[in-house]
């Protein structure tokens, strides 16, 4: 990226070695809570609820340190290089995306056109996915991976057409502008179905809970079937982290950013992740798995005029203000 | 002085990326050799000082061999990457042609009377994109589009079997399309 | 540090099982079943994933040779262990951890599992997530890195593409037991299908969900309410496989914890508490609906031409049909758990009429000469011809048969 013109909503330098792990931390959090919830599905209200809620609280952690501790493995007539470089796009995608979502106000880096490289990290894993899917010479990783693009030609369109709602409201396409524009209003009290679209691909570019498809149970993990080891564990934890990004992003977008009474303005960017993250978890448990084939007619003939209802409905309160 | 590093350090990957694309011996990889090579030029356009157009180029690109990948393995008959095949067609022609294209253009670079600098670059040229766009290109746009638009339409309705007379019937009464696969919305 | 060490041990406390059954080890599949939901160990999805192989049965000859495909897939550390009988899984379980952490550290000579298991170079059983072995299976021309092309042929839209031939099964995750689907697909969608059993043939014991049917045949004493128990628990077992296919693991957990709970010998009242509101979350799901009606219809004039009995024909529709049926069979079970008459299976007397409510297992009539899933099996490849493969796997999982069932009617 260029330099941004004004460096006042940049956080110093170290903010990139803590972006990661910062990232890490959310997700390990968020998962630990997926994690909690599933338990209780499992085991009802039977006795010893307690230590098994605590048992699963760090269930992702310890399954990440277990991945540490296998072999990692090829399959035959495989394409190596090909599988890894999409598996390690994954965290990478979601890293770099994060980088212009601001905590508080200051993000890594504030970028005259931050709305579009985040929409660009995010479509890295189109590549990304599919490549990890491709790699190992299987087929069912393979339908895995073409799942996703097939997700993607779903839920981009309205997405963007959500993304574009919100630039236009704030009439910049600089990240920090738009959560300026939301200091009386947060634009999710106008933008309700940009919001609600924007959680849906959320979740859809993160192919995570409802849009899992491309790593669905019925293709025995699909894209990560025949991955073990630290490559598992950068393609499963990359899902998570990409979810946090997304979800991390549609603070700045749509519910103020930092804005808040009281609290500062990181604790307000944190709380209202943290939120955004905790309905997404508890929502995906409403509904199975989408898959496309089903979700595309609802995707083009539903929200996309829905969006484009939206965008309009933006600009012409943007053009009368 | 960074800033011509990186360009350079893009324009050569850009190009190597880009033979790449015809040492490959699977799609895949010539797909992807050739997304590696658009990125670099994504990368070009936002040192040169385009942001927006440099982003546009990385999103779109991307998606593009995205798909354009799946139907390079659908029509080129290399499932799962195994059989090993070459890029190259009519070797001997292509790389005439590809020399003489090449001089040419490498010509208009050298002889060409570029003009000098006249005033300063816009402070946002993303806001002069727009507005140059939006205010006297608008036409060009609007023509652009709906050119484009008609295009995709055309070729789904010449590449498509099946009329909405298959699908709904010849009276188009039937309440629910005849579709080998089945919409969610229901209709 | 040891650090390898420290995250074996770490890997050692929940391991990832993948739980193999072969055919007529219900019983142990449901126990281990239960004893990793106790533990917290996760179920694998592919040999990939798992850190244990965990068999539900004794393996014999025809088995030894695809589970060997099934071991060789699996990154190490790991662990083998078969689960003969149901009051043994524990122990077997309590092994694991022990196999991993002994395991020796480093590279070396692939070690076959107990049993002098070996893992074939061709095998046309196992596909099933096994990287290069999964697309292969035909006899073509070509072979690259030892694996055949595919052909080509027409598809569905006029367009000639290539055509790959597969088995599905019988490891693959939430799949009905012993079940092995030869299939011939271009892209994802399925032109043909064959259905075969796995080999080494059913279990002589015939079907664990039978159970009371066929004793009350042998003329032993078995209550209605027993009967409805079993009905109720086989019934929660494949809507849980339903549900899992479909991607909806909550749902699919409780529906298994429950089946767990009804087989158990849990109170009608303790049950009805859970399993109702259950019912509706699934019966009730818009979304569900939208995404699982149109996929498999099966008309009932069509089920009755192929001998389908159960559910299946009570449904007369798709996939949602039928797992709506299941629900209202696994509703109408609870109430008749109590039920202390005697089942009266008149194994003389089939088309006495009033005699259907009590011979009709879960699957379908127990009396006839077709076992009830050797229909369902017959009337499969017509369903799955045209269908996506998250479709097929739909269908397969709504219609569930279950393959040991395909000795026991003979026996009745």
């Amino acid at each position: 990226m260029a330099e941004s013109a004004e460096t006042a909503g940049t956080a110093p330098l170290w903010a990139v070695v803590l972006l990661p792990v910062v990232l890490t931390v959310v997700a390990l959090a968020a998962a630990g809570f997926d994690a909690v919830l599933s338990a209780g599905a499992e085991h009802g209200r039977g006795a010893g609820r307690g230590a098994r809620t605590l048992r699963a609280a760090v269930a992702p952690v310890r399954e990440g340190i277990a991945l540490l501790a296998r072999q990692r493995r090829r399959t035959t007539a495989d394409d190596a290089a090909l599988g890894r470089i999409g598996i390690a796009l994954v965290p990478l995608a979601a890293v770099l995306a994060a980088a212009v979502v601001p905590w508080g106000f200051r993000a890594v880096t504030d970028p005259v056109v931050g709305i579009v490289w985040f929409n660009a990290m995010e479509a890295l894993a189109w590549a990304a996915v599919w490549l990890a899917g491709w790699g190992p010479n299987s087929v069912l990783s393979l339908i895995g991976g073409y799942r996703f693009l097939a997700q993607g030609l779903a839920y981009e369109l309205p997405h963007m057409f959500a993304l574009t709602t919100a630039a236009l409201g704030a009439g910049s396409l600089r990240v920090g502008e738009v959560v300026r524009a939301q200091q009386g209003m947060w634009f999710v009290v106008w933008m309700p179905a940009a919001f609600a679209v924007y959680l849906l691909s959320a979740c859809a570019m993160a192919f995570w809970g409802p849009f899992g498809h491309p790593l669905g149970r019925d293709v025995a993990g699909g894209v990560v079937a025949e991955y073990s080891g630290v490559d598992r564990l950068l393609l499963l934890g990359g899902r998570w982290l990409l979810l946090v990004a997304t979800a991390a992003f549609s603070v700045p977008l749509f519910l103020g950013g930092g804005h808040g009474p009281l609290l500062p303005a990181w604790a307000w960017t944190v709380l209202k992740t943290a939120g955004v993250l905790a309905l997404l978890i508890v929502g995906r448990r409403l509904v199975p798995t989408l898959r496309m084939e089903r979700y595309m007619e609802f995707a083009w003939l539903v929200l996309v005029p829905l969006t484009l209802l939206q965008a309009l409905v933006v600009a012409v309160v943007v053009l009368n203000r | 002085m960074p800033d011509v590093a990186v360009f350079w350090a893009l324009g050569a990957l850009a190009v190597v990326s880009g033979v790449m694309v015809f040492r490959f011996d699977s799609m895949a990889r010539a797909t992807y050799a050739l997304l590696l090579s658009l990125l670099c030029v994504g990368g070009l356009v936002i040192v040169l000082g385009l942001d927006y157009l440099g982003v546009v180029v990385v999103l779109m690109m991307t998606i593009e061999m995205a798909i354009m990948a799946v139907f390079m393995v659908m029509y080129m008959m290399n499932p799962a990457g195994l059989m090993p095949m070459s890029m190259l067609h009519n070797k001997k022609g292509a790389a005439v042609l590809c020399t003489l294209v090449f001089l040419l253009l490498a010509a208009g670079i050298v002889l060409a009377p570029w003009p000098k600098r006249s005033g300063r670059p816009a402070d946002d040229p993303t806001k002069a994109l727009g507005t140059a766009l939006m205010g006297p290109h608008i036409l060009t746009m609007m023509t652009l589009g709906f050119a484009l638009f008609a295009t995709i339409v055309a070729t789904v309705v010449l590449a498509t079997r099946r009329g909405r007379y298959d699908r709904f019937g010849d009276d188009l009464r039937a309440r629910t399309a005849d579709d080998p696969v089945r919409g969610g919305v229901g209709r | 540090m040891d650090v390898k060490g420290a995250a074996r041990r770490v890997l050692a406390g929940s391991p990832p099982v993948l739980l193999v059954t072969l055919p007529g080890a219900t019983a142990e599949r449901l126990a281990v079943e239960a004893g990793l939901r106790e533990r917290g160990w996760p179920l694998a999805e592919s040999p990939a994933a798992a850190a244990a192989l965990v068999v539900a049965g004794e393996p014999s000859g025809p088995h030894v040779e695809w589970l060997g495909t099934l071991w060789s897939g699996m990154p190490r550390p790991k662990a083998y262990v078969t689960v003969a009988g149901a009051a043994e899984s524990g122990r077997a379980l309590d092994a694991v951890p022990r196999l991993l952490i002994a395991e020796p550290l480093g590279a070396g000579p692939q070690p076959g599992p107990p049993h002098g298991v070996v893992s074939p170079p061709e095998d046309h059983e196992v596909p099933e997530s096994h990287g290069g072995h999964a697309d292969h299976g035909g006899h073509h021309g070509g072979l690259v890195a030892g694996l055949p092309m595919a052909e080509r042929a027409d598809d569905r839209d006029g367009l000639r593409l290539d055509q790959l031939h597969l088995s599905l099964g019988p490891a693959l995750p939430d799949w009905p037991t012993g079940l092995i689907v030869d299939v011939v697909m271009q892209g994802d969608v399925i032109q043909q299908a064959e259905v075969r059993p796995v080999p080494g043939g059913p279990p002589a014991q015939g079907s664990f969900w039978n159970e009371p049917w066929q004793r009350a045949a042998r003329g032993e004493p078995v209550t209605r309410g027993a009967a409805e128990r079993r009905r109720c628990a086989a019934h929660l077992d494949s809507v849980g496989r339903f549900l899992a296919v479909a991607g909806w693991s909550g749902p699919a957990a409780r529906a298994r914890r429950l089946r767990d709970a009804v087989l158990g010998g849990a109170g009608r009242e303790e049950l009805v508490g859970e399993v109702r509101p259950l019912v509706r979350q699934v019966d009730g799901s818009r979304t569900l609906r939208r995404l699982t009606t149109g996929i498999g219809p099966l008309p009932a004039a069509r089920a009755k031409s192929v001998g389908v009995t159960g559910p299946a024909l009570v449904a007369d529709g798709d996939a949602h049909a039928r797992v709506c049926v299941w629900l209202k069979e696994i509703e109408r079970s609870l109430s008749g758990l109590e039920d202390a008459r005697a089942l009266a299976v008149d194994a003389e007397n089939t088309e006495n009429t009033k005699n259907t409510e009590s011979t009709v297992g879960p699957r379908g009539r127990c009396d006839g000469l077709l076992s009830p899933s050797r229909a369902l099996l017959d009337a499969l490849p017509g369903l799955l011809r045209g269908a996506e493969f998250a479709c097929a796997r739909l269908i397969v999982a709504s219609v569930d048969p279950d393959l040991d069932e395909l000795q026991g009617a003979g026996h009745g």
